[in-house]
């Protein structure tokens, strides 16, 4: 579903992404580690076309999408999550999740002077139904800035799913969470994929989430590829484990839990 | 009415199209130093329209909110793929551009033994249209002001469609509502067109008010002007820059009171809002809390809520 092939991106001297081939096959959760700085949130920068690639190719559903921009992407049915938490935090909860249909191509193409904040019954049923299941519906009102941390990451998955994606890029989704904030996004996430038959692309530290819910799992390190097998075979890699432990040692590891 | 207050007025009315003109590039995120470059075109060619053409006003106003708007889109497409600050140098670069080629532009025709139009730093005299249909002083204030609220009324409709909500989605976030699917260039070129044609009618407005035009009245203090009227009225609602408008040409200029002091004075008022009300006394959430005060006192209950539907039924997550 997508191809990664020989993506690079480069910083000046910071080779963030170099060379990385990955393919996400349709209905898998794919998982994507690796310490701080190997390039994880710049390879979904570069699906969604925020910044140019400086080499290699993305496809997605067979179709070359290489520097598409971000609202292209989306228009494809690739959606995304932050690893920094973006919201227009002004706004209320639902009127983020009512702004984020605006730019969706289906909705553009009822014309400009369609109503906004009242707008028409499918558009409105949407949102309800994003903010029932995010379980928000109670924090409707309330401003998006003002919500816990936890709230805001809930918001926010609830915001990537009003475009109806096929493909879900979260970014450390579960970055900040506690223990039953961790479960329930895991549940969460398989619930999308089984029952909604969205194929996810998973970046993430905490490797209770990733080891339990993911079907593949491709290592980073330095913007390459280390590893990629299930998450059994990810456990037991030897350069996956030195990764891991050789930048905890050096400079002590954000993402723990890599037992 | 007084003479000098009719004056005053009419200015603050025209000079509201430059400031809602600045404001709707402001609510997109971009700030623009060179809205008066499309005052100047609308003023120059809706007069060359009237006095020289012989067309009657109103389609050279339509003509002049046109040629600014197709002026804007020919600057859009260059400083758009700028961002912040590089925009603002761009326009700014623009302008004076705009503003030294009306030095040299010389058009003339010969009417009635005379000849009129555009000539150069001399300037363009002879916009008598105004004059000719023997208008008041008043009537063409009246005018001013009519043509504005159907301006601003046409903003307050922008402003509650899914336009309006792109816009400042962009200026909030530019990222994020790309992200959320909204074709950034597309917007802020419509946004950059709107914004010239506004500016356009104003400078319309101006040029047969005045009668004559004169390359140096459309310098950079102008545009700062502009630019500062939407910072100080609020950026929440289309009403702000008017605001700012009435304060500087109302109480400032016109008053007296600070006389040769007048430009210490604004720029003071500039930066004390600056630091304490960054986006101006009418900001967004003065505006949300007015809408909100409103709804309150004077509807009822059951209309208040942004989503009165019921979510549809679905199983459990
Ligand atoms: N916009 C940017 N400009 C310059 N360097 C960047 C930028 N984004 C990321 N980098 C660098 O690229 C490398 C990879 O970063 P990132 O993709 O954020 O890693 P990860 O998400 O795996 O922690 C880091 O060295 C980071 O400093
Ligand atoms: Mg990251």
């Amino acid at each position: 579903m997508l191809e990664l092939r020989g993506l690079s991106k480069h910083f000046g001297g910071v080779r963030a992404v170099d060379g990385l081939d990955v393919t996400v096959e349709r209905g898998q959760i794919f998982g994507l580690i690796g310490p701080n700085g190997s390039g994880k949130s710049t390879t979904v920068n570069l699906v969604c076309g925020v910044f140019p690639v400086t080499a290699g190719s993305v496809s997605f559903e067979g179709a070359e999408i290489t520097n598409s921009p971000p609202h292209v992407a989306l228009g494809n049915g690739i959606a995304r999550t932050f690893q920094n938490i973006r919201l227009f935090s002004e706004l209320t909860v639902w009127q983020n999740l009512w702004v984020a249909q605006n730019g969706q191509e289906s909705v553009r193409s009822q014309g400009f002077f369609s109503r906004w904040l009242s707008g028409n019954r499918g558009q409105r049923a949407s949102v309800e139904e994003q903010l029932e299941f995010s379980g928000l519906a109670d924090k409707r009102d309330e401003p998006a800035g003002s919500l816990a941390f936890g709230e805001q990451r809930r918001l926010e998955l609830a915001r990537a799913l009003a475009a109806r994606p096929k493909l879900l890029l979260l970014d450390e989704p579960a970055a900040g969470m506690n223990l039953e904030e961790v479960k329930q996004l895991d549940e969460r996430l398989r619930w999308l994929n089984e029952q909604q038959g969205i194929t996810i692309l998973l970046v993430e530290h905490v490797m209770e989430l990733v080891m339990g819910v993911t079907h593949r799992i491709a290592a980073l390190n330095f913007g390459r590829k280390i590893a990629e097998g299930s998450p059994a075979e990810i456990q037991q890699n030897q350069a996956v484990q030195e990764a891991y432990l050789g930048r905890s040692e050096e400079e002590g590891d954000e993402g723990g839990g890599s037992s | 009415m007084d003479e000098y207050l009719v004056q005053v007025l009419s200015n603050i009315g025209m000079i509201s199209f430059l400031a809602l003109s600045a404001y709707i590039l402001l609510i997109t995120g971009e700030i623009s130093f060179g809205q008066q470059a499309f005052f100047a075109i609308g003023a120059y060619a809706s007069g060359i329209a009237t006095a020289m053409w012989g067309w009657g006003f109103w389609p050279g106003l339509v003509w002049g909110a046109a040629a600014a708007g197709a002026a804007a889109f020919l600057l859009a497409w260059p400083t758009l793929r700028m961002r912040g600050l590089f925009f603002a140098i761009g326009t700014l670069a623009f302008a004076e551009m705009v503003r030294l080629i009306f030095e040299i532009f010389r058009y003339q025709v010969e009417i009635d033994g005379e000849l009129v139009g555009p000539n150069g730093s001399e300037g363009f005299r002879g916009i008598r249209y105004i004059f000719e249909q023997d208008i008041s002083a008043f009537h063409y204030m009246l005018l001013i002001y009519a043509v504005l609220a159907g301006v601003l009324a046409l903003l307050f409709v922008i402003e509650r469609t899914r336009l309006g909500a792109i816009w400042r989605m962009l200026g909030e976030d530019e990222l994020l509502a790309e992200t959320e699917g909204v074709n950034r260039t597309y917007y802020k070129v419509l946004a950059t067109v709107v914004a010239g044609a506004v500016a356009g009618i104003g400078g319309a407005l101006y040029a047969h008010m005045n009668t004559y035009l004169e390359p140096k009245i459309f310098n950079v203090m102008l545009g700062v002007h502009s630019l500062a009227y939407g910072l100080i009225g609020g950026l929440g609602t289309a009403f702000g820059p008017l605001i700012g408008v009435g304060i500087d040409i109302g109480l400032l200029e016109s008053a007296r009171i600070f006389s040769g002091y007048r430009m210490i004075v604004f720029g003071g008022l500039v930066a004390l809002l600056l630091i304490f009300r960054p986006r101006g006394l009418l900001d967004e959430a003065a505006v949300h809390a007015l809408v909100a005060w409103w709804r309150n006192t004077f509807s009822s209950p059951a209309k208040r809520s942004g989503g009165s539907g019921r979510p549809p039924e679905r199983p459990g997550a």
